[in-house]
């Protein structure tokens, strides 16, 4: 009976030590790379802004369309409740006003709150755990310099066990490592602002990277698509077929400052929240250090890799305002293409109005599951940039699910050359994601 | 500063580019034929001429028209199949509460430019974006249809017969 208890006493106490152990913070100030747009002689607050932006902060915590910057209140439906952003304006009572630099420090580099809470990693502390101090602080200063929004934080709605904040501390001892970002020296100061830009900040990994059962990123499978709140977060490995690796640069840097790249596709949705909010403010030094970063990730297929068909017959041999080629075509889908679509599409998928409309070689119409055609129909996209403002309604409210299948179908046997699977019943559960 | 070739002339605006043409059209230098319907590129009814394509005005910035030639329901019966068009809608009486009209003739005026002898499914294609809540569909169908051959598809309800047509 002794040695029994002797044993748990010892196994209590060396899990103990695991777990502090695999939960130890990287205290290292970390050093950035040279980021173009927020160089270290430029003024504090200038780099904070500039930060921010790459960072993609105001994504979770500015509710979109309104003037309540950084105040947080977005929701974001996972399969297990929902979790909602918080209040980083300074406001002291219902902000993060109070906090001190370190306790911001801590937040941004090993997920714990100012009252030592752990913080889920919807907020990706996972990525920003490799920012500089200098970095996090200039961040920390430019929240500070903006008004203060008073808003309480709303309560989150997660089922057991996943509102037990403590359960986090074993989810980051199995798969999250407080680290500093750390320079390669074997490539160029561009590949490391680039890759510097694309983890640290831009955290394209916590989309683009698949997840596993617990939700952790699958470091092998870094960036080969992931389909999260309802959309699909395509491949942008290198991989010539199923990624990027076919972009040119100047399609890659079109498509991230202004959400467009002829005959590769428009970002929607989630994406055009982040050219909007985010990526269109990088310097083109800092965009060529992305994309540079980017072209360097092994080729990977991906778990439902997309084949693009940058030739779709019917398409092809459709005209501006009459369609052809479609022998087989689903005929509600067309009927309905018909009225509501052609319009701004056009047969030959070209884009009437405005060239985010065209279609052909897009991932969406190329996806056979149809993910983010049904998104997009049901709920619509906009981006608003510089100049520009691009929407397309919903018609979630307008159509059934039998009639959005059927419209996805003949969208992607028309414009993908591809026979769809889209079911009235994936309308239906879509209809409740985002 | 943009200059826009409407109907022949050319209009120098001062507006920003990502203005939509039907707003420039309307409320900056006046062309008020064509109508405001939904805003969002799903009634047809602020329809217009690119290069003789059929447009949706009210999601068409006018910084990307360059110099393309812009024609409008106020001079779209210079042109042969718009007057065709404008003739049949007459002889037919295709018009009832007449909002969403500007846009169906400008939209047909196109088809017919386009595919001068259309089918049902021709018009189909090429009309189904224009909508028309007094349900005028039919007669739309039918002017279309004698605009094209010049014969006469329904009761005609002006003594005048069209141009061409066998008498």
């Amino acid at each position: 009976m002794r040695r029994f208890l002797l044993i748990v006493v010892i196994l209590l106490l060396v899990g103990t030590g695991v777990y502090l152990y695999l939960n130890r913070s990287d205290q290292a100030d970390g050093t950035a790379p040279t980021v173009a747009g927020a160089p270290p002689s430029a003024d504090v607050l200038a780099r904070g802004e500039y930060l921010t932006k790459a960072a993609d902060c105001a994504a979770c915590h500015t509710v979109p369309g309104s003037n309540r910057a950084f105040a947080g209140g977005v929701p974001f439906r996972l399969p297990f409740g929902t979790i909602y952003s918080s209040n980083i304006t300074a406001d002291e009572s219902t902000g993060i006003g109070s906090w001190s630099d370190d306790e911001f420090v801590r937040a941004l580099h090993d997920g714990i709150g100012k009252h030592g809470e752990h913080l889920y990693p919807a907020f990706p502390y996972t990525s920003y755990t490799l920012l500089s101090r200098s970095d996090v602080l200039a961040i920390k200063a430019y929240l500070f310099s903006l008004p203060k929004v008073s808003l309480p934080n709303k309560p989150n709605d997660l089922s057991f066990p996943y509102n037990q904040r403590w359960s986090i501390g074993f989810w980051n001892a199995a798969f999250f490592k407080s680290q500093r970002f750390q320079p390669d020296a074997a490539q160029s100061p561009q590949w490391n602002s680039g890759k510097y830009l694309a983890t640290a900040l831009g955290h394209c990994a916590e989309c683009h990277t698949p997840r596993n059962g617990m939700f952790a990123l699958q470091h092998g499978e870094e960036l080969s698509g992931e389909e999260l709140q309802g959309w699909h977060a395509y491949n942008i490995t290198s991989d010539q077929t199923h990624g990027i690796g076919a972009w040119s640069d100047g399609e890659l840097a079109g498509y991230l400052s202004t959400g467009h790249a002829d005959g590769r596709g428009s970002a929607s949705g989630p994406m055009a929240e982040a050219v909007e909010n985010s990526l269109r403010f990088l310097q083109p030094a800092d965009t060529s250090a992305l994309i540079a970063y980017l072209r360097s990730v092994p080729a990977r297929t991906g778990k439902d890799p997309i084949t693009v068909d940058s030739k779709p017959a019917a398409a092809l041999a459709s005209s501006d305002f009459a369609p052809a080629g479609d022998d087989h075509a689903d005929a509600q889908g067309a009927k309905l293409f018909e009225g509501a679509c052609a319009g701004c599409h056009q047969w030959n998928g070209k884009g009437q109005q405005t060239p985010y409309a065209s279609l052909i070689g897009t991932r969406g119409v190329n996806d056979m599951r149809g993910v983010n055609v049904t998104q997009i129909l049901l709920h619509g996209s906009s981006l608003r940039g510089e100049g520009a403002s691009i929407f397309m309604p919903g018609f979630g409210d307008a159509y059934s699910n039998t009639e959005i299948a059927a419209i996805s179908n003949y969208v992607i046997g028309h414009f993908g050359n591809k026979q769809g699977t889209v079911t009235p019943d994936d309308v239906a559960a879509r209809r409740n994601q985002m | 500063m943009v200059s826009l070739s409407i109907n022949g002339q050319t209009y120098p605006v001062d507006v920003p580019d990502d203005m939509p043409l039907l707003w420039v059209l309307r409320d900056v230098i006046g062309l008020t034929g064509t109508k405001f319907g939904c805003g969002i590129a799903q009634c047809g009814a602020c329809t217009v001429h690119l290069d003789g394509q059929a447009v949706r005005s009210c999601v068409l910035p006018v910084g990307t028209i360059g110099n393309r030639a812009i024609t409008t329901i106020e001079a779209v019966g210079n042109t042969p199949s718009g007057q065709k068009i404008q003739q049949a809608w007459l002889d037919v009486d295709v018009v009832q509460c007449g909002y969403c009209q500007s846009g169906q003739i400008m939209a047909a005026a196109a088809l017919l430019a386009h595919t001068p002898n259309p089918n049902d499914a021709d018009i189909d294609a090429a009309m189904s974006g224009n909508l028309c809540r007094c349900a005028t569909y039919v007669r739309i169908r039918a002017a279309i249809k004698q605009a094209a051959t010049g014969k006469a598809e329904l009761q005609q309800t002006i003594v005048s017969m069209p141009e061409g047509a066998a008498s």
